[in-house]
């Protein structure tokens, strides 16, 4: 006879401690070091003689984008503030898209984090200090900010939802300003306004286009989840077309779905979850959140299409023994 | 308790049928896929030796040296003084060909030229000395 032995109290708080979630912090948190310490490494340390410290642009994919027509068309030059870890890198990320969709996003871009991190120290704040986090949720219900609540009455998107629409093809045009400028030009045209070059080159204390569009968006984050991300990242907008030939996707499986919109609340760029059948979204950086949140087992799934393969009838076909 | 009630308010929205045959996948297995496949990449290529994290290192690792041959060679941070060294221009009309201060040290890298002086950029540097030695 075998008797279950009950976990131990910290067994179990470790255990509580574990989720995917987790993971993915622990995964955030090690390449925003990893870039602190460049960054910190070549602002105290410097360059001079012999001493060479790495810029930490030299790890942005979206240099290698930049980069990539004229070290195409020149036979292997790069563009200033480009190195050849800007292509590998960028190939490494489109490699990862191609089989894990935005993965880059949710899982490794230190930008994404930080707008994460700071939307997180928001909600906390509104939590523990109440009048604060009354006036926010008075704030978001009066624009029709809800993520539940898309529609009107009358079943018409409301106007946020509308004008949020319109915004999110925004990345698209600074994505084709970006390359098409730098191929034009063969200098990194939107250096000059990009939040993560004033972020990494903050402590030259320059006052520059780039630095109030990284002010700009870290108010935002603050009453917004990734603004960035959602409104006009470059690298996201190549990202999400690029991902769309992945096979990965999370999927709902309409039956086992209870409605509940847990999902819509918990996404960080707003898909409306709930209306989906297969989350094939570009604006979708895989942080499966909606996996983790969704109450119902079985209703929200990561899953792999294999194409070719005529999708397996629904479970409750199957036992009516329906072909 | 909150949840309960939500889920009991109403069901899902209906789905529609899917075009392939699919299959689940573990959360940890896709956030171990992720990492090894981003830093793999990566690590591939720096035993390929396409890796370099700055202008003033080859790909094996070695210094950059202005050799004056290739335009194409001119990087940011090279100096002023350098490059007129290499490629045998005379001072003043360097200066004069980009609209350069003249009181703008010689030992001035060119990336910090670039936003001082308006039009100014390493392209345009590569581009000038590429034209200047064409016969």
């Amino acid at each position: 006879m075998s008797v279950k032995i009950p976990a131990a109290p910290w067994r179990a708080r470790l255990g509580r401690l574990w989720s995917i979630q987790t993971l993915r912090l622990a995964t955030q948190a090690g390449f925003a070091l990893f870039i602190l310490y460049t960054v910190a490494l070549h602002l105290l340390v410097g360059e001079g003689g012999g001493v060479i410290t790495t810029s930490a642009e030299a790890y942005c994919p979206f240099g290698g984008l930049e980069a990539l027509y004229t070290f195409v068309s020149s036979g292997g030059t790069l563009v200033s503030h480009t190195h050849l870890s800007n292509l590998v890198i960028l190939a490494s990320a489109l490699l990862l898209t191609v089989v894990a969709r935005g993965a880059f996003c949710g899982w490794i871009c230190p930008l994404g984090a930080i707008q994460e991190w700071l939307y997180a120290g928001s909600a906390w704040a509104q939590k523990r200090i109440p009048p604060l986090g009354r006036s926010v949720r008075a704030l978001k219900a009066w624009a029709g900010a809800t993520p539940t609540r898309r529609f009107d009455q009358r079943g018409a998107p409301t106007l946020l939802a509308r004008i949020d629409g319109w915004l999110r093809s925004g990345k698209y045009l600074v994505l084709a300003w970006a390359v098409l400028g730098a191929a034009a030009y063969g200098t990194m045209v939107f250096r000059d306004y990009d939040p993560w070059a004033a972020l990494l080159t903050i402590g030259e204390l320059e006052l520059t286009g780039g630095a109030i569009v990284l002010a700009i968006v870290l108010v935002a984050a603050l009453f917004v989840e990734r603004p960035w991300c959602r409104y006009a990242c470059p690298l996201g907008a190549a990202i999400g077309l690029a991902g769309k030939l992945s096979p990965l996707r999370i999927e709902r499986a309409g039956p086992a779905c209870a409605g509940c919109a847990l999902c819509n609340t918990a996404c960080p760029v707003g898909i409306p979850i709930d209306t989906r059948t297969a989350i094939t979204d570009a604006s979708c950086i895989m942080c499966l959140r909606c996996v983790d949140t969704c109450p119902k087992h079985g209703a929200l799934e990561l899953r792999l299409a294999i194409p070719g393969l005529a999708p397996q009838p629904p479970a409750h076909e199957q036992k009516a023994g329906v072909v | 308790m909150k949840i309960e009630r939500l889920i009991q308010k109403r069901g899902g929205a209906p789905t529609r049928p899917q075009r392939w045959r699919t299959v689940r996948v573990n959360l940890a297995v896709y956030a171990a896929l992720v990492l090894v496949l981003f830093l793999g990449a990566i690590e591939s290529a720096r035993l390929a030796g396409v890796w370099s994290t700055s202008g003033k290192l080859t790909a094996s690792g070695e210094q950059v040296q202005i050799t004056g041959a290739d335009p194409a060679e001119i990087k940011g941070w090279m100096t002023i003084e350098a490059v007129i060294a290499a490629y045998r221009v005379p001072r003043e009309q360097f200066y004069a060909q980009f609209h350069i201060p003249a009181d703008l040290p010689v030992a001035t890298p060119l990336k910090d030229i670039e936003p001082i002086v308006p039009d100014f950029s390493v392209t345009a540097v590569r581009d000038w000395l590429a034209a200047r030695a064409a016969p």
